[in-house]
């Protein structure tokens, strides 16, 4: 079932915490949205779910004008950070708790739960209390909890975040797995984590301070990222200030080529270069300077290089032999993994 | 910590056993061993009996006992449903609306309990609505003066509660009475069995405002240790005065059993 | 699985009580059962036994010396209480925070308990301790022979103030633990490691970060001891009259209700401009229920 912002506004007092956002999500589609915390995500998911009421907008979930319905009768299952899941109830009364409130006949509901339990691997948990399970586990149950009343949107409030890294990794894998046979599930995912993200998504919905910045499929927006907030949130980039002007871009007195510009003279622009597209030595767009930082990242070097007093960043495999701070080096990036950024002010941001 | 030297430490524990010993420990203990004297004006009490239990517990103060456990019983269940009830609903109000709940329900803690007392006297001692000189008006004071308590503890409860479980069980399509008692109600469960408790313990001692009220038939425990102590009968006294320790430490005791029963974090 | 769909509940007729209706059963239970009767105490006070309404009993009770005295003994008997309980109740707790001592917790837990007696129990123990034919003033009696005892304070206003003391001590000490149990112990330790001694670590560290928690333990015990009924009543005294005690008095033994009910509502009046107080004072020092903004509703 699709699901539809349409300018939904959300504020509390005078602090605007969503601000006129319009996304569609299809049916089946699993869309995240991604940005930092205070960047209105979790808003954005609980107008869905009904938990918080816009102050202008709609909120369609299948064509269906859902602003004005309170929670329970939205039928959207739900997963969020803490799990809440129900402290008093065992784990299978947990994930009969929505077909009890939808008077579910008996058996089915039993059958019901088995499957949803089984679908999350917790069946041999049914009789235990939340208290007695891991956080994995208890995310596992969430989940089954939400799958129960078999929604046709399911909506996700950074469900790994509380989870270690190793788990969270396997939980990615299993999220994965359960879209795979649940294909008609409409997915809203938030996480603040890229990763997360891009391993999930079919598109991702970049957020920040309470608007949508950009939309589009993870690969899009890592290779071309629309906006500086897109292309350091999504992967980390280099933005260099550059001049354009008569069809040629311009470093630091160095002329560069890209890839069909499509130019329009303007006096400052951004260049985005991923730092795992800048190589050490001499090539295409070479720049010329100062060795300024050197971090050992095990698989990988990353070379900070001090360009015309701009920091430029590489991440080179790991090198035998790294250069030392201070010495000059060239580094370089193929025309075709630049993208111009025309839009925005510039600001030197390199992030990992 | 805050004191290094061994011996300052030492002095401070002094202190603090000095001070403690004779103020909290000692007064229960004397009215206890005093409970079992034959008569007590020297370093240890001259004989034992336990003549003032068979006088405390025949007649009159068993009839006493009695009474008061009716009293606190039925005080603390209605300020519990009253106490409860008004934090829930308060809970849902505006800022605004919930400080005149709060300001109204803790006016009685405020009130000094032989006004509350006096009140009752005045409002109901005139038909239409005649309760002076029944048990009705005693337990009303009572409940009165418990139900802040119940609807403080309660309010304290709900401020802690995790708002997510009840929008979790919401969205899976629980309507807001079935969160109430599905959900709401048995989180709060060890908060209410406390309230309870607590009422319980405030009734069965309280004194001021039965002062102002009880009908002779109807003469709570802590009245009767009134009596007793007046006419000079101290021990007597003690000896009802045990009795009321201890039968509010076991009703304390089963609840504390109950409400750990009933925490599931 | 998402096939066979649940989708949304269908929609019944939606029971529209606005969220204020619930709070008028319990607020027609207290107005009912406390806020009429405290009214017509305040009606009564202006509704002379002659008949007519005018605030002559007010003249008569405030200019009467009972009054006054009853007044300046409720004043002094829970001031001097209030200021005793917050140096027990600061000594104390300081103790059992700060200087660890096997069972310190377990006895701070069994003062709880005491909380849950009648404070005339307090009495009645120092009546056996301290009274005229009590231990201390037998054990003396044998010891030296003399007719009488040199302890004969209970029937005075210090013995109300003992019995106070101890009682209400508990009330301090549960928010100067709390207040204590926030406070970082790595601030003492770097306090001492600056080479501060212990009375300059509690007056500079310890006894700042206490205030508001003294603040509010004070001024709910001062409202308590205002209000203090049981303890008055036990040690017999007739010289003690506090304002509680004159209530009782008028009401129960003279049958005066309009006077009671004058006293009364001074009673009323103080008690409750101090509760206010108190409850501001608590309101500022514990942290608001915040951060959970986003979520509340």
């Amino acid at each position: 079932m699709s699901v539809r912002f349409d300018r939904v506004s959300v504020s509390y007092g005078s602090q605007t915490v969503l601000d006129a956002f319009d996304l569609a999500v299809e049916p089946g589609e699993v869309m995240a949205l991604l940005g930092p915390s205070g960047s209105g995500k979790t808003t954005a998911l609980r107008a869905v779910a009904g938990f918080v009421t816009p102050a202008s907008g709609r909120v369609l979930i299948g064509g269906r004008d859902v602003t004005a319905l309170p929670p329970h009768k939205r039928g959207i299952g739900m997963v969020v950070q803490s799990y809440a899941l129900f402290p008093h109830l065992r784990v299978d009364a947990n994930v009969a708790f929505g077909l009890k409130a939808r008077r579910t006949p008996r058996h089915e509901t039993v059958e019901r739960v088995a499957r949803a339990l089984e679908m999350t691997g917790m069946a041999a948990y049914a009789r235990r209390y939340p208290r007695e399970l891991s956080g994995g586990q208890q995310q596992r149950v969430a989940i089954a909890r939400a799958l129960a009343i078999r929604p046709e949107v399911l909506l996700l409030d950074e469900p790994l975040s509380a989870l270690d890294a190793a788990l969270r990794s396997a939980m990615l894998t299993e999220l994965a797995r359960l879209h795979r046979e649940l294909p008609d599930l409409t997915i809203l995912y938030v996480t603040h984590d890229q990763i997360e993200a891009l391993t999930l998504a079919d598109r991702v919905a970049v957020m920040d301070s309470a608007r949508l910045k950009e939309c589009g499929t993870p690969l899009d927006l890592h290779r071309s990222p629309g906006s500086e907030f897109t292309a350091s949130f999504v992967g980390g980039a280099n933005l260099l200030p550059v001049s354009v002007s008569g069809g040629t871009v311009r470093f630091a007195d160095a002329e560069l080529q890209l890839v069909a510009p499509g130019l329009t003279d303007a006096d400052t622009a951004t260049l985005c270069v991923r730092p795992h597209r800048v190589g050490l030595g001499d090539g295409p767009n070479a720049l010329r300077g100062t060795l300024a930082e050197v971090q050992w990242r095990g698989a990988t070097h990353r070379l900070v290089v001090d360009v015309a007093g701009h920091r430029v960043a590489a991440d080179v495999t790991e090198l035998r032999d790294p250069p030392a701070p201070g010495t000059p080096v060239t580094v370089h990036f193929a025309p075709q993994d630049a993208v111009l950024l025309t839009s925005g002010p510039v600001r030197e941001v390199a992030r990992g | 910590m805050l004191l290094h030297g061994k011996a300052a430490r030492l002095i401070a524990q002094a202190v603090f056993l000095v001070l403690f010993l004779p103020l909290f420990a000692l007064p229960f203990l004397v009215i206890v061993v005093a409970s079992f004297a034959t008569d007590w004006n020297g370093a240890l009490p001259s004989g034992l009996t336990v003549q003032h239990y068979r006088e405390a517990l025949g007649g009159d103060a068993a009839h006493a006992l009695t009474v008061s456990l009716l009293t606190a019983v039925a005080a603390s269940l209605v300020a519990l449903l009253v106490g409860a009830w008004a934090a829930l609903a308060a809970h849902r109000l505006r800022r605004a609306g919930r400080g005149v709940m709060d300001t109204l329900f803790t006016l009685p803690v405020a009130v000094p309990s032989v006004v509350v007392g006096l009140s009752l006297l005045v409002a109901f001692s005139k038909p239409p609505l005649l309760l002076n000189g029944t048990p009705g008006i005693v337990i009303t004071a009572h409940a009165v003066l418990v139900t802040a308590f119940a609807y403080q503890s309660v309010s304290a409860a709900l401020a802690r509660l995790d708002p997510a479980c009840e929008q979790i069980a919401a969205s899976l399509g629980a309507s807001p009475a079935r969160v109430l008692w599905r959900i709401r109600i048995p989180l709060l469960l060890p908060s209410l069995t406390g309230a309870a408790g607590l009422g319980f313990a405030l009734s069965m001692g309280e004194l001021s405002a039965t002062m102002m009220l009880y009908p002779p038939s109807w003469t709570p425990l802590p009245v009767s240790i009134f009596g007793a102590t007046d006419r000079g009968s101290l021990f007597t006294g003690a000896a009802l005065a045990v009795v009321l320790m201890a039968t509010t430490l076991l009703v304390l005791l089963a609840v504390s059993r109950v409400r750990n029963r009933a925490s599931y974090r | 699985m998402a096939s066979a769909t649940a989708g949304a509940v269908p929609t019944g007729r939606q029971l529209s009580v606005p969220r204020w209706a619930w709070t008028l059963p319990p607020l027609a239970a207290l107005g009912l059962a406390f806020l009429y009767p405290l009214a017509l105490v305040v009606w009564q006070s202006v509704s002379p036994d002659s008949g007519g309404h005018d605030l002559s009993a007010y003249g008569q009770v405030l200019g009467s010396t009972v009054f006054r005295e009853a007044l300046l003994n409720t004043v002094v008997i829970a001031a001097s209480a209030t200021a005793g309980c917050l140096v027990l109740g600061f000594t104390l707790a300081l103790v059992i925070a700060f200087v660890p001592f096997p069972g310190g917790r377990a006895l701070s837990r069994v003062v709880d308990v005491f909380l849950a007696f009648p404070s005339f129990l307090i009495t009645l123990a120092l009546l056996f301790l301290y009274g005229t034919t009590g231990i201390v003033n037998g054990l003396w009696t044998q010891a030296t022979g003399a007719a009488n005892g040199p302890l004969d304070f209970l029937q005075t206003p210090w013995g109300v103030v003992l019995a106070e003391i101890t009682y209400f001590t508990p009330f301090v000490m549960r928010p100067l633990l709390a207040a204590f149990e926030r406070l970082d112990t790595a601030q003492i330790e770097a306090a001492s490691s600056l080479g501060a001694r212990a009375p300059r670590v509690v007056g500079r560290v310890i006894l700042p970060e206490a205030l508001p928690a003294l603040a509010a333990g004070g001024s709910l015990v001062l409202v308590m001891c205002l209000n203090e009924f049981g303890i008055v009543l036990f040690t017999g005294a007739k010289g003690v009259t506090t304002l509680p005690m004159l209530v009782y008095g008028k009401a129960i033994l003279d049958g005066d209700y309009p006077g009671a009910c004058v006293v009364a509502v001074v009673s009323v009046v103080v008690s409750v401009a101090l509760h206010t107080l108190y409850r501001a004072v608590v309101s500022r020092t514990l942290p608001a229920s915040g951060g959970t903004r986003a979520a509340a509703r």
